[in-house]
């Protein structure tokens, strides 16, 4: 209904972000070249900075994850409260493609089967383990590389395909892109849910080559909405400030993406508390290896540190109806889950490398900044002239309507 | 009424720009009322339905003669022996705890996703819940076999110094499962109570306002009164909420806390959950397609509704699939010869038929989904359902049974086989399943009224919202 130009021009980002986005590809550049410059004296064949890399890696390609899963969900639900921020979620999920690139060192250090990252890479590794060896016909540098790639390259073709059609749909108005969207999505969802579990097997839980857990796609998965909805909130709550979502959401929005948060919450923490029950009870020794090194000492305070802070506080504060309603309070534990999901992804990953305590060095902020600001610069770059909301979506109306009741 | 709907039966079309009507023809609040009321005050008894309850109630006494049976001569009635310690009663309990997942889905998530639709359905898959748990908490009681110490599970001070172990997942299973029923119980006679208060209300008989009138609570539909009521259901479904994922976990563990192959796995808790949901849909399909046309429900329980049932139970099959696939991945890739062997004893061994029939009742048939044609259809969507129950019984049999007949030791294994009172029993539980659906059918609200009446299309023009 309401197409005007002028809606369409205060939905788009201000003039002056094509500088920020080149800023923070410099910064981001830069900030990459630090972690390299400082890893480079260490002389471990890049081992920390691998790590560290993996960390972010799986951070930032998480949040363009659980971005595409919140879009295809709201095409199969044919949700309605959402549409006005979907947009956001639509940008972010297309920009995977930026991690296609930064996936590069990743895969040339496994080509090189150095093992310095993935134990079964490095061939002499596979040829004494005896429990590598059998299940080499899956881990071998090869197939591990045409494998990522490939998730990589269904998530971003997905996300751009949809992506494309809802910002046809900007000018058209036309309903029937709607209906091509939700025919897409459920077979996407399943492809996304699929791909996502062999991703995280390969490039998590494959760093301990003789450990397996079946639920480990989905706390990945978990971790991954969670870091995404934080994300979105936080992305809502400044461009509702800075131009382009004023008056396209309300407090009922927030209120919704709230409950969303609070449900990641819970659902990461069930997933979390089930699979550490479960290898915990049954005491077999293959399986509790993984936990071991983060049961006692400096990691252990970390395990503890996610129960309280990634589970336990954001669950209360989160429960009641005031602070999902509240900015202030709702951007406090976005922020708040943003910082735990890159823990528990740290937490996840850097026992490969020192299990007996969190490694911490200067290069991992470097790292973080680095990658952060190219991801972000990109991101920035893709919503250029682009609307932030599916203004020609026929349920905007709905979304902007609705209430909680 | 049923003639209004026949002009336009379908509302199953998905525009963008407006959202579809969940009650068919012109309703009103009083043909709502009237078609759900008229079900229990028709004086005849109807044919079809005494008919089904005779059938029950035999079936019913089948199952308590034979618990009766059981009691007094001994567990050994029963196929169970070693190694298969654990076969029909568990896995009759799982079966119907599982079955008695959709209702409080039904009426407290989706309440709290805001799915509207869910009106029409809820009551009587609350219904359906409870009386699946009821069945289901038979079989542990008399898996027992002294039952005349089940009161030894009951945490209370005593003489004996006995305390219940609180580690053992059995423990949880007795805690989790109480718990859903006194929840479920509650929120479904909650839901009830101002459709009780219409019963009460349009009574003719004394015997009818007095029975209606005690149930009801002294409901008279003042605003203070909906005020509060409205509030509490809220509540209610934000508690029932983590108990639709609680207590298929809990039982979960009851295998994966073990180290068993084929029981013990991590991805259990969802896993569960899934096929809990899944099985109950299953469920609800299988009673509500008779129902509707039988009681003349169509305009209320419309094709709209049974489509997105068949859609959520084509998700959950989907989630099925998966833990199957990435249970066979990991013990592949595990590398571990016993996770191995389990998955190829399933697939290959003496009971590979029941793995195969598992996966094609609950992996295969319900892709038909996929088609809006079997969606729509209540014989295909009939069919399908009646598959997926056959189908989630069998994969309870094959993680229970099929996981002990052959564990780590070859010189302990050995097959299992059910005798007469097994059968007995698991056709018997059907005959309290039902029979206690078919009195609830006849004497209660089988739709929940008041709930329809808020989704009529008129409630959009009187909020002066415009659907653009």
């Amino acid at each position: 209904m309401s197409n005007t130009t002028g809606a369409e021009k205060q939905t788009l980002l201000p003039a002056t972000t094509a500088g920020a986005a080149a800023a923070l590809l410099v910064v981001g550049l830069a900030g990459m070249a630090c972690a390299a410059a400082l890893e480079y004296g260490r002389g471990d064949q890049w081992r920390y900075f691998l790590h560290s890399y993996l960390v972010n890696f799986c951070f930032f390609t998480s949040l363009s994850l659980g971005a595409l899963f919140f879009v295809l969900l709201q095409h199969v639900a044919r949700a309605g409260w959402s549409v006005t921020v979907r947009r956001l979620a639509e940008l972010l999920a297309a920009n995977v493609v930026v991690m296609l690139v930064l996936f590069v060192p990743l895969a040339a250090s496994v080509l090189a089967g150095q093992g310095t990252l993935y134990p079964w890479a490095a061939p002499h590794t596979a040829a004494a383990d005896h429990a590598i060896e059998q299940k080499q016909a899956y881990l071998n540098p090869t197939f591990f590389v045409v494998r990522s790639v490939g998730y990589l390259v269904v998530w971003w073709l997905t996300a751009r395909y949809l992506l494309r059609l809802s910002l046809r749909q900007d000018e058209s108005h036309d309903a029937a892109l709607t209906l091509s969207m939700e025919r897409f999505s459920p077979l996407a969802l399943i492809l996304l849910v699929v791909t996502l579990t062999f991703a995280s097997f390969d490039w998590l839980m494959s760093l301990w080559p003789h450990w397996w857990s079946t639920i480990f796609g989905v706390y990945y998965l978990a971790g991954a909405a969670v870091g995404f909805v934080a994300l979105l909130i936080i992305f809502t709550v400044l461009l509702e400030r800075a131009g382009p979502l004023t008056d396209q959401v309300t407090a009922e929005h927030y209120h919704d993406l709230g409950k969303l948060l609070l449900a990641g919450v819970a659902f990461w923490g069930y997933v979390a508390f089930s699979q550490y029950l479960l290898i915990w009870y049954a005491n077999i020794p293959e399986e509790t290896a993984w936990y071991q090194p983060r049961h006692g000492g400096p990691w252990g305070w970390m395990s503890l540190g996610l129960l309280a802070g990634h589970l336990a506080l954001p669950l209360v504060g989160l429960l009641s109806r005031w602070p999902k309603r509240n900015r202030l309070s709702l951007t406090f534990w976005a922020v708040w889950l943003l910082v735990m999901h890159w823990i528990d992804l740290y937490w996840s990953v850097m026992p490969a490398y020192d299990p007996h305590q969190p490694p911490w060095a200067l290069s991992d902020a470097f790292c973080l900044v680095g990658m952060g600001g190219v991801y972000l610069g990109a991101l920035i770059w893709r919503c250029r002239g682009r609307s932030l909301v599916p203004l020609g979506d026929p349920r905007r109306q709905e979304a902007l309507d609705f209430e909680n009741y | 009424m049923t003639t209004l709907a026949l002009m336009h039966d379908d509302n199953t079309a998905n525009d963008p720009q407006r959202r579809a009507p969940l009650v068919i023809g012109p309703q009103t609040d009083e043909t709502v009322t009237d078609s759900v009321c008229r079900v229990t005050e028709e004086v005849r008894t109807p044919r079809a339905w005494f008919v089904a309850l005779v059938v029950s109630a035999a079936l019913t006494a089948v199952f308590f003669g034979t618990i009766g049976y059981l009691i007094t001569t001994g567990i050994g009635v029963l196929g169970n022996n070693r190694p298969v310690m654990w076969a029909f009663p568990i896995v009759n309990f799982v079966f119907w705890i599982g079955i008695g997942h959709a209702g409080t889905l039904i009426s407290a998530i989706l309440f709290l996703f805001r799915q509207q639709w869910r009106t029409a359905i809820n009551r009587s898959a609350e219904a359906m819940t409870i009386f699946a748990v009821i069945c289901a908490l038979i079989f542990p009681g008399i898996h027992m076999g002294r039952i005349w110490v089940a009161y030894w599970m009951a945490p209370y001070p005593n003489q004996m110094a006995l305390w219940p172990n609180f580690r053992s997942p059995l423990m949880w299973d007795v805690f989790a499962v109480n718990t859903y029923f006194l929840v479920s119980a509650m929120f479904w006679y909650l839901g009830m109570i101002p459709d009780l208060a219409t019963l009460r209300d349009r009574a003719t008989s004394r015997l009818r306002h007095s029975i209606y009138g005690l149930l009801a609570l002294g409901w008279n539909g003042s605003a203070r009164q909906w005020q509060v009521y409205e509030r509490a259901y809220l509540l209610l479904a934000a508690l029932a909420t983590p108990l639709v994922v609680s207590v298929h976990s809990v039982v979960s563990t009851d295998f994966a806390v073990a180290q068993l192959p084929g029981w013990h796995t991590t991805i259990f808790p969802p896993y569960f959950v899934a096929g809990a949901i899944f099985s109950g849909f299953a469920m609800v399909v299988t009673l509500m397609v008779p129902a509707r046309a039988y009681f003349g429900l169509k305009h209320l329980v419309t094709l709209r509704h049974l489509d997105n049932v068949n859609k959520i139970m084509l998700a959950t099959s989907c989630i099925v699939a998966y833990s199957y696939a990435i249970e066979l991945f990991i013990a592949w890739y595990s590398g571990h010869s016993h996770e191995r062997f389990v998955h190829l004893n399933r697939a290959f061994g003496p009971y590979a038929w029941t793995y195969w029939l598992m996966v094609a009742c609950n992996v295969l048939l319900p892709q038909l989904f996929w088609l809006k044609r079997c969606r729509t259809t209540p014989w295909i969507m009939f069919l399908i359902a009646l598959a997926v129950n056959v189908g989630m019984w069998l994969e309870r049999f094959v993680i229970i049974v099929v996981s002990l007949s052959r564990d780590y030791l070859p010189a302990n294994w050995a097959m299992y086989y059910p005798t007469l009172i097994d059968v007995l029993m698991l056709l018997g539980s059907f005959g309290l399943f039902f029979t206690l659906f078919l009195l609830f059918c006849r004497y209660l609200p089988m739709v929940a009224i008041w709930e329809v009446k808020h989704v009529l299309p008129r409630e959009e023009v009187n909020h002066g919202r415009t659907r653009a």
